[in-house]
């Protein structure tokens, strides 16, 4: 048997000293000249430095308008994610101890995250319409595009798939005897699943949760494709103050305020949510 | 009737009550995208049901449109590219990640996963400014660099739990036998990664082909995407040609997503 070692193109004075720790710092470069430091320039961005205040924008993006948006924007993230919980727990419940085709329904529940968010909206968008088909093949009298309602549930729709997978993967992770062990001893199904699955499936959820209402406060399609003038939300006041008002100034000074807010938001769950973790199942 | 028929109706119809709600959530989840597609085989001027016969007038139009096939190209420049970035830079970070001990090891690799958290719409106006600044003009240069960033998450996520299970061994083997560390990436490494990398670049493709939040803030006139032409026909009027574009738009990315799970694993 013969080996054959093919002479490589590259010199061998460049793969001895192309180490792991070098691949780390590739990859992490590309991501910080072309995404960091981009953020990081929306701070300076933010900043007057003319005449007046040099904080003049933050005063500004603190008032009125932008703070309805601010607090719109966690109202509709808060009653999302409350929702999509809801709806994940239900299905991952069913897929984790009760169903048979757990491939295929585990399959239907990813292939929405396969198709633009902007065509699944506009599925929506018909579903809502007066004159929508859905309106069309039942004669229901459908009004609720552009109300909170419609964004809301645009919202569920869109973030469903993400909080299904951690709460299935930490349901799945639970013994059957631990659930065996819980009935035998006398309680019964909604007591075990109160008492014994629920608190073990607590990493799952709070995952899936904090996720969900990340994605979903910092949404922009949603709000825009099903919502009015006043479902915007503060991603939607951003683009506006950009590309309509073109006072980048504060554009940047939303931005800025949005990112330490939400970066709070993650630091305060750092205890109980790891966010390599939770990303890791999708 | 006795006790335990009623405890075992009792529980039929939990049951029943529990798929009824279950069809009603994947009736939510995929309806309306059905709708979708089923409506843009309709004879009429608006998207409706098309009980009276498919038609495909609304594809022809699309055909004839040289402005949706100009941004259907766009879109698969821009994905193509932006996806084979996204995997160099992706992979690059996932076999160092994986195999290097280093100070600060979780919190950096945090750093890759940031362009899933930020808000689309801040990545958008962050880095048409900050491409201003350095030169990188909108259009395809700045629609290429950004969609790398935007994808490049998903790909180092893949990636990295392909490689949990890659055996260094083999690697240690082939240098034993006399392979340099060249010869060996490329006769060992290199085939033993590559489904994971194609799986990642189907990832990638995807994301990068539906994305729109922050691509209208990165186009220039003549580099429009798939998406924003969607999202501008949304806003002047409903029209079934909007169907027929979305329904092109879902064949591509289905097709790249099952392709990305035949090379996953």
């Amino acid at each position: 048997m013969s080996v054959v070692v093919e002479r490589s193109p590259i010199p061998n004075w460049l793969t001895e000293r192309i180490s792991n720790r070098h691949l780390v710092a590739i990859g992490i470069g590309w991501v910080t000249l072309f995404f960091v430091f981009p953020i990081l320039f929306l701070v300076v961005e933010s900043l007057n430095f003319g005449d007046g205040s040099l904080f003049e924008a933050y005063h500004r993006a603190t008032g009125g308008v932008y703070v309805s948006a601010f607090v719109r924007s966690f109202i509709y993230g808060f009653v999302t994610t409350v929702l999509t919980l809801v709806f994940a727990y239900v299905l991952a419940y069913y897929l984790a101890f009760a169903s048979k085709r757990v491939r295929l329904l585990l399959t239907l529940v990813v292939v929405p995250l396969w198709i633009a968010y902007i065509i699944r909206y506009f599925g929506l968008m018909l579903f809502f319409s007066p004159t929508g088909p859905l309106a069309q093949v039942t004669g229901l009298e459908i009004d609720l595009l552009f109300t909170s309602t419609a964004v809301v549930l645009g919202l569920t729709n869109a973030y469903l798939p993400f909080a299904v997978l951690p709460i299935y993967n930490s349901l799945n992770a639970i013994h059957h005897e631990t659930i065996n062990a819980s009935r035998v001893l006398g309680a019964g199904q909604f007591r075990t699943i109160r008492e014994v699955v629920l608190p073990l499936s607590m990493p799952g959820i709070i995952a899936a949760g904090v996720i969900v209402f990340i994605l979903a406060t910092g949404s922009f399609l949603g709000p825009a494709v099903l919502g009015g003038p006043n479902q915007s939300m503060i991603a939607n006041e951003i683009a506006r103050t950009f590309l309509e008002a073109y006072n980048i100034q504060l554009a940047s000074a939303l931005a800025v305020i949005y990112t330490v807010l939400l970066v709070a938001f993650i630091a305060a769950f750092n205890a109980v949510f790891n966010l390599q973790e939770a990303l890791g199942n999708l | 009737m006795s006790v335990t028929s009623s405890i075992r109706r009792a529980s039929l119809v939990r049951q029943g009550t529990l798929l009824f709600v279950l069809l009603l959530i994947y009736a939510f989840l995929l309806v309306p995208v059905a709708i979708v597609v089923l409506t843009s085989f309709t004879g009429q001027t608006f998207p409706a049901i098309p009980y009276d016969g498919i038609s495909l007038q609304w594809y022809t139009e699309l055909l004839t449109d040289s402005q949706l096939l100009g941004a259907l190209v766009t879109s698969f420049i821009v994905a193509t590219a932006a996806s084979l970035l996204a995997v160099a830079f992706g992979t690059a970070a996932a076999v160092g990640f994986v195999r290097a001990e280093f100070p600060y090891k979780q919190q950096l690799s945090t750093v890759m996963l940031l362009p899933m958290i930020i808000s689309p719409v801040i990545t958008g106006i962050a880095l048409i400014r900050y491409f201003g600044m350095v030169n990188v003009s909108s259009g395809y240069p700045a629609l290429i660099v950004g969609h790398s960033i935007l994808t490049v998450p998903y790909v180092f996520l893949l990636v990295r739990s392909q490689l949990v299970t890659f055996d260094e061994d083999l690697e240690q083997a082939s240098r034993v036998l006399g392979a340099d560390s060249t010869v060996t990436f490329l006769n060992v490494t290199a085939p033993i990664i590559s489904p994971a990398l194609l799986a990642g670049f189907f990832v990638a493709f995807v994301v990068s082909f539906g994305e729109f939040t922050a691509t209208q803030f990165l186009i220039s006139p003549g580099s429009s995407t798939v998406p924003v032409e969607i999202y501008t026909m949304l806003r002047t009027g409903l029209t079934p040609t909007i169907n027929a574009l979305s329904t092109v738009l879902v064949v591509i990315m289905v097709v790249a997503a099952l392709l990305s799970r035949y090379f996953e694993r």
